[in-house]
Formats: structure tokens, sequence, C-alpha cells
């Protein structure tokens, strides 16, 4: 997929979505996506799903770092690797998705933080939203779910 | 071009019935989107990633399920929230919801429940498997016939049996069954 340059001009970005079909939006939010650099994390054992979710950020120029287990992702943000985004499965190798969302919270990292995972109970919800999860999503990871928080890291 | 057309009408045809059949959901539809001139075989690509993990599983939990000395449900938990996940992500909507049904029978450490899941599952996987690998083959089929009449009317300006009303017909019919054009230089 070709990526334009970014336009710099954030004031009329608005105006572009507002009034953008589809196809545009998507150019717009690229354009967006690049104008940031945004780096996401992407922390799942299943070679599927972060194949999948790799794509569907690259799609939208997101850059990704990939690991499948939760050794790999802590040893990383405390290297002081920095993200834009980290999205975490809830069952992983090594160390479930609750206590690495843990850990990364008390290293200091305040990156927003997404949990995808397959099965989704409130009481799980809930556990996650109290540890430092910043939105919880069943899967599969969609542009629904993910554009409106890559316009909110624009934004910030 | 008239087999060129049945080939499209087939593929197209065949993309809608597994739609209906409900083999797969809205999901599919959005994985096809992602295919483009760099990655034109990302699906299927993907899906043999999604079969070869999904086999692995199915055994993991076969043998799980014929242990002696106790079943580990725990285990069984956790590849059916693995399944779950991918089929999900790879919108394989019966799967999916098989693998629903077999965790309310592994939550509830039903072992014979469990068994039935799993022979369930398994064919809910082996249909999937040979209805996707049918669609991959003629949609390998449709884009080499594809790319071969656009380089035959590339060398043969004077050729008259492929018109080019004939290669935007077909170009439509690509794209409308959510396929993509090749690049042909």
């Amino acid at each position: 997929m070709a990526h334009t340059l970014p336009s710099g001009d954030q004031a009329s970005d608005q105006d572009k979505w507002d009034s953008g079909g589809l196809e545009c939006n998507q150019q717009l939010l690229i354009e967006i996506v690049m104008r940031n650099r945004l780096i996401a994390l992407v922390v799942d054992g299943d070679t599927t799903c972060w194949v999948l979710e790799q794509e569907l950020l690259h799609s939208y120029g997101v850059q990704t770092l990939d690991v499948d287990n939760s050794r790999d992702a802590v040893d990383l943000i405390a290297s002081n690797a920095e993200f834009n985004l980290i999205i975490i499965e809830k069952i992983i190798p090594v160390l479930n998705g609750l206590e690495v969302t843990r850990q990364i919270r008390e290293i200091g990292v305040r990156c927003k933080m997404l949990e995808v995972t397959a099965c989704s109970g409130e009481s799980e919800r809930q556990a996650f939203l109290a540890t430092g999860v910043d939105v919880f999503i069943e899967k599969p990871l969609d542009p629904e779910h993910l554009v409106p928080i890559l316009r909110e890291l624009d934004r910030q | 071009m008239d087999f060129v057309n049945q080939l499209q009408r087939k593929f197209i045809d065949y993309s809608s019935s597994l739609h209906r059949e409900g083999i797969v959901d809205d999901q599919f539809t959005q994985l096809r989107k992602l295919e483009d001139e760099n990655s034109p075989h990302f699906v299927m690509e993907v899906a043999s990633l999604f079969f070869e993990d999904c086999e692995k599983l199915i055994n993991n939990m076969a043998i799980a399920l014929e242990q002696k000395q106790g079943v580990d449900f725990k285990q069984i938990e956790e590849c059916i929230h693995q399944l779950k996940g991918s089929s999900s992500s790879i919108g394989a909507m019966r799967v999916k919801n098989a693998c629903i049904a077999f965790r309310s029978f592994s939550g509830a450490q039903n072992r014979e429940g469990c068994l039935r899941c799993l022979q369930q599952l398994s064919h809910e996987y082996s249909l999937l498997k040979n209805k996707l690998q049918t669609l991959f083959r003629v949609s390998v089929a449709s884009r080499c016939l594809y790319v071969c009449l656009v380089i035959f009317c590339r060398e043969n300006e004077h050729a008259e049996p492929f018109p080019d009303v004939l290669v935007f017909q077909l170009e439509k019919q690509i794209v409308a069954a959510g396929g993509s054009i090749p690049r042909v230089h």
C-alpha cells in the first residue's frame, strides 16, 4: 500500500475526516499515524492472531514489534524500548496477560494498553481494567476498535 | 473468454456459499481487504498458519482427553482459548462456535462432553479446510488466467479474441468477489 507524506496540518484533519469516505479516511489515518510514527508492541502466543493483528496495524501505517511470550515483553519494556501502543492477549506463555500488564505498569509505562483476548467475562474485564489496561476487546481486533484508538493517540 | 467468465462465476458463487453456510463470517471478508499487490496471497498464507496451529491444538486436546491418570482440563481450556481466538480472527465462524460449546463442557470438567465436542470441532475444521483450499485453488486459477490474458493482449495488439471490454469485465468480477487485480508489468 503506497503511503503519502504527512500533511502536517492537524487543524484540518477533523474536517477532512468528517467529509471523507471510507478510503479517504483510511488514507488520512495513515497520514496521521506516519506523522506520529506510531509503534505498537503485540504480545500474543498464537501465530495466526499476531500475524493478523500485525497486518491490520501495518495497513494503517503503524510499525510493530511482536513477541510470543510475556518474558520477552517485560524484558523489552525494562530495556527502555518505547511504544505508543501495547496489545496483550490474556493467555500467553510464561506469565498470563494480567500479570504482564501489572509488571509493565509497575515499570512505569503509561502508554495505551489494549487487552485483546479470545474469551472474555465481565469479571476478567474488570480485573484487567483494574490492573491498568485501557481497553478490553474480544478478538478479533478490528478497525471499528482500532481506528478510534489511533486517532486518540494522534490527539495526545 | 467463456471459460474465464465461468471460472469467475464459480469463484463468486463458491465464495458466497461459504458465507451462506456459516463456514466463514464478515471477519474473513475483512481479511481479504488486507490483501494488496505487495501481499496478494495474504489470506492463503494466514489460512495455512491457522490450519497448522489448529491441527496441533486438536491433537493436543485429543491426547489430553485420553490420559488415564486424569484429564488436565486446564490444558484443554488453554487450547480452546487459543483456537477460539485464532478462529475468530480468521473468520472461521463454525469452528469458533464449536470452541464456545467445547469450553462449557471443559469448564464443567465433563470428559464425555469434551470428547463429543472434540469430534464436532474436528469435523468443522476439516470442512473449513476443504472449503477454503478449494476457494484458494479457484482464486489462483483465476489470477493465472487473468495474467495470461493481459500479457496476451499487450503482446498482440492486433489480436481480437480478448478485447479491452472483456478484460475490464474480468477485473470487475475479481474485485466484486473480493480479490485484487495483480499488477502485470
